[in-house]
C-alpha cells in the first residue's frame, strides 16, 4: 500500500472519529438542552399555574378547572396537585402519545421530562405542592429531528474534510509521488531527472541522491552510444569514400539471405578500378582520393532508387553495390549508366581510360544463398567482366537449384493451412549458460499439410513470395491469444514478428483488438521479438507498439542486431529486455566496440542474447566476448541445472 | 481522687466531641474579619451568642431571637448595597456588610433558623404585598403545622404576630425552596442533574455552597 493511501486512510479516519465525536457530543448537548427546556417550561407552567391556583381560595373544583384547562392546552405528562400531607389533591396524566420517530430511536434515545414542583397557597394558608411534567412525544420529534439535520451536516463536513484533505495531502506529498515516478523509472532502466526540487529536506535529499544518480546513469549511456558510434565509424565506414566496407556488407548480408527474407532476391555488382597504380603515378594520391569520392557519390546516386542497397567498398580498387529487389535488366542498366559516368570522371581527371577504366559484374543472387557463395559467385562474374570486351558482364541466374515445389502448389497449401489454422508452435530454448537455466522459448512455427510436417524455413519463403506471410503471422497472434498451447502455460516465451508485418497499416489496430479481448487470459509471459531495422527506423510506430505492449505487460526484445545504427537513444526509449544477434556480429566485433554496447545494455538493463551458436567452440568463444546467453544447437550442450 | 480526674477529663473530651459547631467556622470568621473589619467579627460573636441562648429553647423562643437580632440589621436597598436591582444576599454578606433589604432579612432568619434545628418544613419565604408602603416585600412565615396559622418574622413590624394580625401585608406566593426539591426528587425517583427549584434560590444555594461573603 503506499504512503499516501496510509497517511490518508489514517486521517480520514482520524477526522472521522473526531467528527463523529463532536456530533455524540452534540447530539448529547442537544438532548440536554431539551430535557432543559422541558423542565423550565414545566416549571414555568408550575408558578404561573400556583399563583393562578393561590386565587382559588381553596376551592378543589376551581383548582381542578384551572389544572384542566393548563393540561388541555399544553404539551404535558402529568399535573398533580398534593396537600400539605402528601396527599393527591387532584391529578391529570396521559400515557405519552407515540412520537412520529422510528422505533429504534426510541429504544437508543432516553429523555426524561423532570417534575417541576411549585408551593400553592391560598391566602397565608398552604394548599400543598403543585408538580407539572412535560410530554416528551414532542421532544423525540424534535431531538429526531436535530439528529438528521446533524447526520446531514456532518455527512457534509466528513466529505468536505476528506475532500481538502486529499488535496492537502496530495499536494504535501506530490514531492514524494515525483521521486516514486523516478524511482519508478530507475527500475525500468529511464533517465528522469527531476527539475523541481521539493522544499521538505528529506524529499530533497532523495530527488537530489536519485538525480544524481540517473546522471551518472545517463552519462554511461551516453558514453556508451558516443563510443559505440565512433567504433561504428571505424567499423563499418571507408574513411577516404564514406562509403560503407566489407564488414559492414558481410554483417548485413544474412539479413537479406534468409528464409523470411522480405525481399527474394536483387543483384549484387561488383565493382573493380583498373590502372588505378597508373592513376596514381599521373595524379598523385590526393587526386585520387577526389576520384574515388566522385565515383562514391555516382555509385550511391545510381543506386538510391533502392532503398535497401548497401554500396560498399571492398578494398582499395573494389566496390559492391547490393541491391535487393532489383531485376537484373533494371542491374545492368545501372551498371551502363555508372560506367559511362565513371568513364567520363576519368576522362576528365585526365586519365586514359584504356589503362584506367571500371569493370562491372552482375550477379543476380536469391535469399537461399549463403554469404559465401554469394561473394564467390560475384566474384567470378567480376573476373569475366574484367577479360571481356564491354567490361560489363551479367548473370540472369543464381547457381542454387530451383525450388522443389512450385509456387502455386505452396499458395495452395498455405491458403489450406491459413483456413484450417493448422499452424503450430515448436520452441527453441534460449540458455543462460552461466547460470546455467533456460532464459526463455523461443517460437517457430511448423505447418501441418495434409501428408506433411513442414518447418518455417521450408514454408516461409514460399509465403513471402505469395504475399502471405502477414496473414500468417496475424492467424498465428490470434491462435498465441485465443487458444495458447497449453503446454506453454507459465514459461517465458518469444515471437519474432517480421517487419514486413509490424509495418503493415493495419497490424497495430489488429494486435489493439486482440490484447484488449485476450492479452489478460493469456497463461504465459510473452516477450514480442522486433527487428532491429523496424526498431531504428519506425520510431514513432515502434513508440505506438511499445505503450500497447506495455499496456498488456507484453515485453519486447530485439533480433537481427548488428548496431548500425547512428544513434542508440532508441534502444533506451524502448528497453528491450534484450538484443539478439548473431553468433557472428559478436565473434567479429572490437573489444572497444562490445565495450561501447556493453556500456549502453548494462546501463539500461538489456541482455545481449547470441543467437546461431551451433557448436561448443563457437560457444567458448562467445563466453569469452562475456556473452553468456545463447540460442542455438549448442543450447543442446549445456548441461541445466 | 485519680478517678474523678479521669472522669472529669472523659467528660470533657466527650464534651468537645458532641460540641455543636459554631454557626460560623473558624475560617469563614478570618476572612469576614479580612473583609469587614473587627466590627463585623463582633456581629458574628454576638449571633453566634444570641444563637447558643436558645440552643435548647422552643421553636417560639428561637424565632423571637432570630428575629430580634436580624431586625437590629439596617434596611438598605439592593441598588444601593449590591448595585442589582434585586439581590439574595448570603448570610454573612448580610451581617458582614450589616444591610440589606427584606429578602436578605429573610434568608439570615431562616439559616439561622435551620441552624437553630427548626424544622425547614415549617419555614416558607412568602411574597406580600405591603398595603403600608404599597410595595412588594417578603417575609418570613412560620408554619407550627402544615394547617395552621403562620407566624410571620418581618423587618417592617420587627415583632412576630401571627398573619392574621398583619393587615397591612397580603400574601402572594410562599415558597419553601426545601420542600420543592424533596417533592421534586420523589416525583422522578431518581437524582436529578443541576437540581433547580427557583432561579433565586438556586443561585443562593450555590453563593451559600461557595461560602460568598
Amino acid at each position: 500500500m503506499t504512503l499516501f493511501k496510509q497517511v490518508a486512510i489514517m486521517l480520514s479516519i482520524f477526522l472521522i472519529i473526531i467528527l463523529t465525536t463532536v456530533m455524540i457530543l452534540n447530539f448529547k448537548s442537544s438532548n440536554e438542552a431539551i430535557q432543559e427546556g422541558l423542565y423550565e417550561d414545566a416549571k414555568n407552567t408550575a408558578t404561573s399555574l400556583s399563583l393562578s391556583l393561590g386565587t382559588a381560595g381553596g376551592d378543589i373544583s376551581i383548582m381542578s378547572t384551572m389544572i384542566n384547562a393548563n393540561f388541555d392546552s399544553g404539551n404535558y405528562l402529568q399535573i398533580s396537585l398534593v396537600d400539605v400531607d402528601e396527599e393527591l389533591l387532584y391529578e391529570r396524566k396521559i400515557e405519552s402519545k407515540q412520537a412520529d420517530v422510528p422505533q429504534w430511536f426510541l429504544d437508543a434515545v432516553k429523555i426524561e421530562a423532570p417534575i417541576a414542583s411549585a408551593n400553592v397557597s391560598a391566602g397565608w394558608s398552604q394548599v400543598g405542592i403543585l408538580n407539572v411534567q412535560s410530554d416528551v412525544a414532542h421532544a423525540y420529534t424534535q431531538l429526531y429531528t436535530i439528529l438528521i439535520s446533524l447526520l446531514i451536516s456532518f455527512g457534509v463536513l466528513i466529505f468536505i474534510g476528506l475532500l481538502i484533505l486529499n488535496l492537502l495531502l496530495a499536494t504535501i506529498l506530490k514531492p514524494l509521488k515525483e521521486v516514486q515516478r523516478q524511482a519508478e523509472a530507475v527500475i525500468r532502466n529511464e533517465f528522469i531527472i527531476q527539475d523541481e526540487i521539493p522544499y521538505t529536506k528529506e524529499f530533497k535529499d532523495v530527488v537530489l541522491g536519485m538525480n544524481n544518480m540517473v546522471s551518472k546513469v545517463k552519462a554511461m549511456f551516453d558514453k556508451g552510444n558516443a563510443e559505440l558510434q565512433r567504433q561504428k565509424a571505424l567499423e563499418y565506414i571507408d574513411a577516404p569514400t564514406q562509403l560503407k566496407n566489407r564488414k559492414y556488407l558481410i554483417d548485413k548480408l544474412p539479413e537479406f539471405l534468409k528464409i523470411d527474407a522480405s525481399s527474394k532476391g536483387g543483384v549484387n555488382m561488383m565493382l573493380a578500378l583498373s590502372g588505378m597504380k597508373e592513376a596514381n603515378e599521373i595524379l598523385g594520391h590526393k587526386q585520387v582520393d577526389d576520384l574515388f569520392r566522385e565515383l562514391a557519390n555516382i555509385f550511391t546516386t545510381n543506386s538510391a532508387a533502392y532503398p535497401d542497397a548497401i554500396v560498399a567498398r571492398l578494398n582499395g580498387t573494389e566496390f559492391a553495390i547490393f541491391a535487393p529487389d532489383c531485376e537484373s535488366e533494371d542491374g545492368l542498366t545501372i551498371a551502363t549508366k555508372i560506367q559511362d559516368l565513371t568513364l567520363k570522371a576519368l576522362t576528365k581527371a585526365g586519365l586514359n581510360t584504356s589503362v584506367t577504366y571500371i569493370s562491372i559484374g552482375i550477379y543476380e543472387y536469391n535469399y537461399r544463398e549463403t554469404i559465401s557463395q554469394l561473394l564467390s559467385f560475384s566474384d567470378n562474374v567480376l573476373t569475366q567482366a574484367k577479360f571481356s570486351k564491354t567490361h560489363i558482364i551479367e548473370v540472369d541466374k543464381s547457381a542454387n537449384p530451383p525450388e522443389v515445389m512450385g509456387k502455386d502448389a505452396w499458395k495452395e497449401i498455405i491458403n489450406s493451412a491459413l483456413n484450417s489454422n493448422s499452424f503450430n508452435f515448436v520452441s527453441w530454448t534460449a540458455v543462460d549458460t552461466k547460470q546455467k537455466q533456460v532464459v526463455h522459448n523461443a517460437l517457430s512455427l511448423t505447418l501441418q499439410a495434409s501428408d506433411k510436417l513442414y518447418y518455417y524455413g521450408d514454408f516461409m519463403a514460399a509465403a513471402n513470395q505469395a504475399g502471405l506471410s502477414n496473414k500468417i503471422y496475424k492467424n498465428i497472434m490470434n491462435m498465441m491469444f485465443t487458444s495458447p498451447d497449453k503446454a506453454l502455460k507459465d514459461l517465458t516465451c518469444s515471437l519474432r514478428l517480421s517487419y514486413e508485418y509490424l509495418d503493415a497499416i493495419e497490424t497495430y489496430e489488429e494486435l489493439s483488438k486482440l490484447f484488449k479481448a485476450q492479452a489478460k487470459k493469456l497463461p504465459l509471459r510473452l516477450i514480442i521479438e522486433l527487428p532491429d531495422k523496424f526498431a531504428r527506423k519506425n520510431e514513432m510506430e515502434l513508440m505506438r507498439y511499445k505503450r500497447l505492449f506495455e499496456q498488456y505487460n507484453i515485453e519486447i526484445g530485439i533480433y537481427e542486431f548488428i548496431g548500425e545504427s547512428s544513434n542508440y537513444q532508441y534502444l533506451q526509449d524502448l528497453r528491450p529486455v534484450y538484443i539478439k544477434a548473431e553468433s557472428s556480429y559478436f565473434l567479429t566485433q572490437t573489444e572497444q566496440g562490445l565495450s561501447a554496447l556493453r556500456l549502453i545494455t548494462d546501463s539500461v538493463g538489456i541482455t545481449l542474447i547470441a543467437s546461431g551458436v551451433m557448436d561448443l567452440k563457437t560457444l567458448e568463444e562467445i563466453q569469452k566476448k562475456d556473452i553468456y546467453t545463447i540460442q542455438g544447437r549448442a543450447t543442446e550442450m549445456v548441461d541445466l541445472t | 481522687m485519680k478517678l474523678i480526674e479521669i472522669l472529669l477529663l472523659s467528660l470533657l473530651f466527650l464534651n468537645s466531641l458532641y460540641a455543636k459547631e459554631p454557626y460560623v467556622d473558624d475560617e469563614l470568621m478570618s476572612k469576614i474579619t479580612a473583609k469587614y473589619k473587627i466590627f463585623a467579627k463582633k456581629r458574628f460573636y454576638f449571633l453566634q451568642k444570641t444563637l447558643d441562648s436558645v440552643q435548647d429553647a422552643s421553636d417560639k423562643e428561637k424565632l423571637e431571637a432570630v428575629n430580634n437580632y436580624f431586625n437590629n440589621v439596617r434596611y438598605v436597598p439592593d441598588i444601593k448595597v449590591y448595585k442589582k436591582s434585586d439581590y439574595w444576599a448570603t448570610p454573612w454578606e448580610f451581617l458582614g456588610k450589616d444591610k440589606g433589604d427584606c429578602e436578605d432579612y429573610v434568608i439570615s432568619k431562616y439559616f439561622a433558623l435551620l441552624y437553630l434545628g427548626v424544622n425547614p418544613k415549617k419555614l416558607f419565604f412568602t411574597y406580600v404585598k405591603s398595603t403600608k408602603f404599597k410595595a412588594a416585600h417578603m417575609v418570613l412565615t412560620y408554619f407550627e403545622t402544615p394547617r395552621s396559622e403562620p407566624l410571620v418574622l418581618d423587618n417592617y413590624n420587627l415583632k412576630i404576630f401571627p398573619a392574621s394580625k398583619r393587615k397591612d401585608l397580603i400574601p402572594i406566593y410562599n415558597f419553601n425552596g426545601d420542600s420543592l426539591y424533596k417533592a421534586k426528587a420523589k416525583g422522578t425517583g431518581q437524582k436529578i442533574k443541576n437540581q433547580k427549584t427557583h432561579k433565586k434560590w438556586d443561585e443562593l444555594k450555590l453563593n451559600m455552597k461557595r461560602k460568598k461573603i
